[in-house]
């Protein structure tokens, strides 16, 4: 379980959460939906204790992260894994190294078994014909089915967090790699690997969960299922979601 | 910036500057990284530094013969220039180059790799970014700066040498004697003991700049000029604090 209890974050005069509160299981698959700007990424680095609040709790499978020194994160870092917005992929590193660099970290595997393995994670994402490559020889959807190869190569985390995954990509591109998205976290809970989707399109989110948060002024303003989505009153929030009804069909 | 802040930031930089040299002691070591940051700070340096010290050497074999042939004293040139080079304008002069050309590269680099996220994801893979950014960039200046200064103070010596030889028309093997007679362990100490200092404030400076960037393009920028302008200052302070501590551990007399 992800708890979030009153976070309070500021970056100097500007308040980004607002006393936010939220709880989510490991194997929900979450949209956090919301505009630039709005703190949508602050979130998942709160929930990885990348960044601190400056008030409030984070209290992941029930251990206070906010009190925790940085070796004491790596432990609760190990239940996630992110991609974010670019993929992040090491400049430095060819496809290959990218996708073995946590293999080669900690694994203890020899040479060989980490090809095998790194082989496997790009046939299943479908990159084969990159893996010599150079990130920025990559496009940007390519880029981040690198990144989430990478994520996977460092073992089965509970749960997923996506920053902005689509963002700059064609809606062909997108539709692939939300459909890999989805597919990655399919299957039954409490089994299957969770998700958080950070993102500003609200058709993407769509297509891969099943819960619906949106931020606004840093307060979740809407908390609730697609149903409930489409059916909400609030102006601002239809303003938002506008594309749903105008590309449905697509979704 | 608070007050708060400000504390924060004196302790983030403590934090990253007794942690970074200590992590060559501690498992894993990036044999690897360090190599690379050796091979970037000190072979692509090379062409930069014998540049600036030949010519440094020439022009100050230049004013020093000039000043000297006004008073008769022609001949001291070497001397004069053989204890500058290697006490002070060498090590001095190379540090400013490595602070311009490494720092610079250092800040921009790791400054480009926290805006695009990958000290984030080195983190969340519970790899430390100072083991794996920070300890290869300062035992890599720490190594190659002195190394740098020693073939930067020879190039010079050479600039000062062909100036004597060949445009004052003065004996070449007098100047070569009076070098070797200011080689003796006060001066080679003088000189060799700076650089090391000066490649861990350079690499550390230059290391916590980048890794404090944030706010995009603007940012980076001012984090590589924050490096290079700091690293500066650094270096022309503490080369003034060493002086006086060296001359007093010598016991050379002012």
């Amino acid at each position: 379980m992800i708890e979030f209890r009153d976070v309070v974050l500021s970056y100097g005069d500007h308040v980004v959460l607002d006393r936010l509160s939220f709880r989510i299981n490991f194997y929900e698959r979450v949209a956090i939906l919301g505009g630039s700007g709005e703190g949508k990424t602050t979130i998942l680095k709160l929930i990885l204790g990348l960044i601190r609040p400056d008030e409030g709790r984070i209290i992941i499978d029930g251990q206070d992260i906010t009190v925790m020194s940085e070796s004491e994160l790596r432990d609760v870092r190990m239940k996630f894994s992110i991609v974010f917005q670019e993929g992040a992929l090491f400049d430095s590193l060819s496809v290959r190294d990218n996708v073995a660099f946590c293999l080669r970290e900690y694994s203890g595997l020899s040479e060989e078994e980490i090809e095998e393995r790194v082989r496997a994670l790009i046939r299943r994402l479908g990159i084969e014909d990159a893996i010599d490559l150079m990130p920025e020889e990559l496009s940007g959807g390519m880029q981040r089915r690198v990144a989430i190869a990478r994520s996977l190569a460092a073992g089965r985390p509970k749960t997923m967090l996506y920053d902005e995954p689509t963002t700059g990509l064609d809606p062909l591109t997108s539709d692939n790699i939300c459909a890999m998205i989805k597919e990655l976290s399919s299957g039954e809970p409490p089994d299957r690997m969770g998700l958080i989707i950070v993102t500003h399109k609200v058709s993407d989110a769509a297509k891969v969960a099943d819960r619906f948060m949106y931020l606004k002024n840093g307060k979740i303003t809407f908390d609730g299922d697609m149903k409930s989505l489409k059916e909400t009153t609030d102006p601002e929030l239809r303003a938002f979601i506008n594309e749903l009804f105008t590309i449905e069909g697509r979704c | 910036m608070n007050l708060k802040e400000g504390i924060k930031k004196v302790q983030d930089f403590y934090i990253l500057s007794v942690k970074a040299p200590i992590g060559i002691f501690q498992r894993p070591v990036y044999i690897r990284d360090i190599i690379e940051q050796m091979d970037y700070a000190g072979a692509g340096s090379l062409f930069i530094v014998l540049l600036v010290s030949l010519f440094i050497g020439m022009a100050l074999s230049l004013q020093v013969s000039a000043e000297l042939g006004a008073l008769g004293l022609r001949m001291y040139t070497g001397r004069i220039v053989g204890i500058s080079i290697i006490r002070e304008i060498g090590p001095v002069a190379i540090a400013l180059s490595f602070a311009g050309r490494v720092g610079s590269g250092m800040a921009s680099e790791l400054g480009s790799m926290m805006l695009g996220h990958q000290v984030d994801i080195l983190r969340v893979y519970g790899i430390s970014p100072i083991k794996k950014l920070v300890t290869p960039r300062v035992i890599s200046s720490i190594v190659m700066l002195p190394i740098l200064t020693i073939i930067g103070d020879a190039v010079s010596l050479f600039g000062g040498y062909y100036i004597v030889a060949f445009v004052s028309h003065q004996s070449g093997s007098f100047y070569w004697s009076q070098i070797r007679d200011i080689m003796i362990f006060e001066n080679i100490f003088a000189g060799i003991a700076k650089p090391f200092i000066f490649g861990y404030l350079i690499s550390c400076i230059s290391c916590y700049m980048g890794l404090s960037t944030s706010g995009g393009a603007r940012g980076l920028r001012r984090s590589t000029t924050s490096a290079v302008v700091l690293s500066t200052i650094m270096i022309i302070l503490s080369d003034f604090v060493l002086t006086r501590i060296l001359l007093y551990l010598l016991g050379m007399r002012v």
